[in-house]
C-alpha cells in the first residue's frame, strides 16, 4: 500500500511537489520564530548575571532595568553623589558599578562608569567582560578616554587610538556636541551579545569633565583642549575630595551574599535622604519579558495559521484530486482493495507529503541557520543558532504531521464513500 | 457440474428508486462456461455485475458466487472474495497509469493471497512475464507505463491482470466496445483460450448483439429480467 500510494503521488508529482513546498515553508516559518522568540529570550535573560540590586532614583522597575542594563530611554529622575556614597557603606555590599548616561556617539549610547564595571560586570552565565584590545581607564594617563563595545568598534570602524567626539543627548544627530573634549579610544571589548556591545564606557571623571561638573583644577578655571593634560596629576586626589559628577543615573550592586538582596532592596527602597528605587535585575527582565510575550505570541500565532494555510493547501490538492482519481479507486477495487485500503491509501499519501514537507522545512531552517546567521546578527541583531532541535521544536513538528493525518480523514472519507457509492462504475 | 454464479428472487432497487431495477427469478452459470450476457444501456448490467462482484448487497439467498451467499459475507470478506477469485475487466481505463503494465498485473495479487498461493510453484513476477507473452505484449511493452499503450494493449494488460493467479470467475464489462472489429475479435479468442486453460467462467458483458454467435451461451438481460425466464 506504502509503495502503491507512492506511485500514486510520483504520477502527480507537479503538483504534489508544490503541497510540499508549501507545507516546508510554513514549517521553516513556524521553526524560525520559535528559535528566534525562545534564543532572543535566552538572549534577554543572559544580558545581566551576578548583579544583586540596580539601585536609581524613584522610577519604575521597567525603566530602570531598561535605562541601566539595555541603555534605552532616559532616567528623568537622577541619584545624588551622596545617595551613591550611602549605597557603597551599606553592610554586606561587596561591590558598586555607577552609571550615569545621557550623551552618546553617533547614536550610541554613553555609559560614564568606572573600572568597577570590566571588573565586576557579568553577563550570561557570570562570564565577565574582557577586553579584545587595550586595556581598562586605570591604566591610562588620560581622563578623557574611551572602552568601545565591540560592535560600536566593528560598526564605526574604530580601534585603539582612535578619536571620539561624545555628543550630548542621545540621538544619532546631535546639534551639540562636545567636540571640545574629544576622546581617545584606549580599549576595546570582546563581543559578548548584549547591549555591552552597543556601549561607549567613560570614566565618570571624564563625564563631569565634559558637563562642567568636574573641574580638573580645584580653581573654577573653563576646561578646554589645553587642560587635558593636566589632568594626570589631579586624578588621584579629585576621586578622593571631590565628587567627579554630580549624580548619576543608576548603580549595580553585588552583594557578599544574595540571599540578602531582598532585605537590602527594602533598607534602599525606604532610604530618607533620597527617593530610591532598588530592583532585582532578575525578577524585573521576568516582568519585562512578560509584558513583551504578547507581541511573542502574536508571532507564533501567525506562524501556526501559516502552518494551517499549508495545511489547507494540501486538502485542497487531495479533494481536488479525488474527482480524477475515481476511476483509479475502482479499478483498485475491482481487484478486491476494501475501501479501508482506499481510505488507508490516501492518508498515507497525505502523512508522505506532510513528512517530506517538514523535513525540507527543518533542512531549510538548518541551511538559513548555517549561511545566514551572520547577517541576521549584523542586519537585525537577532542572535540564533543552529543548534540540534529542542523537544519542543520536535514536538511542534509532529503536532504538524498528526495535524496532517488528521486533516487527510476527511478527503479520505470521502474518497471512502466514493469508493463505497461508485462501485465499479464511475460515469466519467 | 458445479455451479459458479446463482442468482434466485433477485430483488434489488436503488435507495428511493419506486421499482425495482432487477428481479431475476432464476440465473444458473455453471463453472467454466462462457456466457454472453446483452442489455441494453441502463437495463442494470453493470448494477448486476456489481451484485455479483459483491460491491453492492440484497437480500439473504439471492446471490451466491461459488456456493457462497454473498448476503451473509461482511464488506471485508466479500472485497476478499473479489480479490481471490474474480478478475475484473473493465470497458476501458483499467490500468493505473502510473504503473507499468506489469506491476499492474501483478498488483492484483497483492490484495489476494489465494491467488498468490495458486502461483507459489513460480514467482509472482514470472507468472505475469509469461501471461503477458502469451498475450502478445514484449518485455520491453511491460516494463513501460501503462498509458503509453494502445487501448488494445491496455485491454490485454487488463485481462492478464484478471487472470494472473487463476481466479474462478472473470467478469468481462464492455472490455472490447473500445476497440475496432479486428482487435475485439482477436482479444475475445485471447481471453477464451486463457479461460480454457484455467477453467476459469468468463462472463463477458455487452450491449453490441453480434458477438453472441461467438459465445456458446447468450442470455439477454431484458427476458430473464422482471419475470421473463431465459431458458436456453
Amino acid at each position: 500500500m506504502f509503495k502503491l500510494a507512492l506511485a500514486s503521488l510520483w504520477n502527480r508529482r507537479g503538483s504534489v511537489w508544490l503541497t510540499v513546498i508549501a507545507i516546508a515553508v510554513s514549517t521553516l516559518l513556524l521553526l524560525g520564530v520559535e528559535r528566534i522568540r525562545v534564543q532572543t529570550q535566552e538572549n534577554f535573560s543572559n544580558t545581566i548575571s551576578g548583579t544583586d540590586l540596580i539601585v536609581g532614583a524613584r522610577t519604575g522597575s521597567t525603566e530602570l532595568l531598561l535605562s541601566s542594563v539595555f541603555h534605552i530611554g532616559n532616567l528623568s529622575n537622577t541619584l545624588s553623589w551622596q545617595s551613591y556614597e550611602h549605597l557603597q557603606s551599606l553592610p554586606g555590599v561587596s561591590w558598586h558599578i555607577p552609571m550615569a548616561m545621557g550623551d552618546s556617539v553617533h547614536g550610541y549610547p554613553v555609559i560614564a562608569t568606572t573600572d568597577a564595571l570590566f571588573e565586576n560586570f557579568k553577563y550570561g552565565n557570570k562570564r565577565p567582560l574582557s577586553f579584545a584590545a587595550g586595556s581598562a581607564f586605570a591604566e591610562q594617563n588620560e581622563v578623557t578616554v574611551a572602552v568601545l563595545g565591540a560592535e560600536v568598534a566593528s560598526e564605526r570602524q574604530l580601534s585603539v587610538g582612535s578619536d571620539l567626539i561624545v555628543a550630548h543627548g542621545t540621538g544619532e544627530i546631535s546639534f551639540s556636541q562636545h567636540d571640545a573634549h574629544p576622546f581617545q579610544v584606549v580599549g576595546v571589548l570582546e563581543r559578548t551579545g548584549t547591549p555591552i556591545d552597543r556601549g561607549v564606557f567613560i570614566p565618570l571623571t571624564a563625564q563631569g569633565l565634559v558637563h562642567g561638573e568636574y573641574l580638573p583644577d580645584s580653581g573654577a578655571e573653563e576646561h578646554s583642549h589645553e587642560h587635558e593634560h593636566e589632568h594626570e596629576h589631579e586624578h588621584e586626589n579629585v576621586v578622593t575630595t571631590e565628587p567627579p559628577v554630580y549624580t548619576l543615573s543608576a548603580v549595580l550592586l553585588g552583594l557578599e551574599n544574595p540571599a540578602l538582596a531582598l532585605r537590602l532592596q527594602r533598607t534602599i527602597n525606604t532610604y530618607r535622604g533620597e527617593a530610591l528605587s532598588a530592583i532585582m535585575p532578575g525578577l524585573a527582565l521576568q516582568n519585562f519579558w512578560r509584558t513583551l510575550s504578547l507581541f511573542e505570541r502574536a508571532l507564533v500565532a501567525i506562524s501556526i495559521l501559516v502552518v494551517i494555510t499549508g495545511l489547507l493547501g494540501m486538502l485542497t490538492t487531495l479533494l481536488a484530486s479525488l474527482r480524477e482519481r475515481r476511476r483509479e479507486m475502482a479499478v483498485l477495487r475491482s481487484i478486491g482493495a476494501g475501501p479501508i485500503t482506499i481510505l488507508g491509501l490516501l492518508v498515507v499519501e497525505a502523512f508522505v507529503v506532510t513528512l517530506v514537507g517538514v523535513t525540507l522545512g527543518t533542512a531549510g531552517l538548518y541551511t538559513v541557520l548555517l549561511f545566514g546567521a551572520e547577517l541576521l546578527q549584523q542586519q537585525m541583531g537577532i542572535q540564533v543558532s543552529a543548534s540540534v532541535l529542542t523537544l519542543r521544536e520536535i514536538y511542534l513538528l509532529l503536532a504538524i504531521l498528526v495535524a496532517a493525518t488528521l486533516l487527510s480523514l476527511f478527503p479520505a472519507w470521502r474518497a471512502y464513500r466514493n469508493a463505497l457509492a461508485d462501485g465499479l462504475t464511475v460515469k466519467l | 457440474m458445479s455451479t459458479c454464479i446463482e442468482l434466485k428472487q433477485l430483488q434489488f432497487k436503488w435507495p428511493g428508486a419506486q421499482l425495482p431495477l432487477l428481479s431475476i427469478p432464476e440465473l444458473t452459470i455453471a463453472r467454466g462456461e462462457r456466457v454472453l450476457l446483452r442489455g441494453a444501456s441502463g437495463s442494470g448490467k453493470s448494477t448486476l455485475l456489481g451484485l455479483i462482484a459483491g460491491i453492492h448487497t440484497t437480500g439473504a439467498g439471492q446471490v451466491k458466487v461459488l456456493g457462497q451467499d454473498l448476503a451473509g459475507l461482511n464488506q471485508h470478506r466479500r472485497d476478499q472474495l473479489r480479490a481471490n477469485e474474480i478478475g475484473y475487466i473493465f470497458q476501458q481505463f483499467n490500468l493505473l497509469p502510473y504503473l507499468s503494465a506489469r506491476a499492474n498485473v501483478t498488483l492484483a495479487c497483492q490484495f489476494a493471497p489465494a491467488r498468490r498461493k495458486r502461483l507459489s510453484q513460480q514467482s509472482i513476477e514470472q507468472e505475469a512475464k509469461q501471461l503477458l507473452t502469451r498475450l502478445g505484449l514484449t518485455p520491453e511493452q511491460q516494463q513501460q507505463p501503462s498509458h503509453q499503450l494502445s487501448v488494445g494493449q491496455q485491454q490485454r494488460v487488463a485481462a492478464a491482470r484478471a487472470l494472473l493467479g487463476s481466479p474462478a470467475l472473470i467478469i468481462a464489462d464492455e472490455p472490447t466496445s473500445a476497440l475496432d472489429q479486428a482487435h475485439r475479435d482477436n482479444f475475445i479468442q485471447l481471453l477464451f483460450e486463457a479461460c480454457d486453460a484455467q477453467n476459469t467462467t468468463l462472463l463477458f458483458v455487452t450491449h453490441d448483439a453480434t458477438l453472441a454467435p461467438l459465445f456458446p451461451r447468450a442470455i439477454e438481460l431484458s427476458e430473464i429480467n422482471q419475470g421473463a425466464v431465459a431458458d436456453v
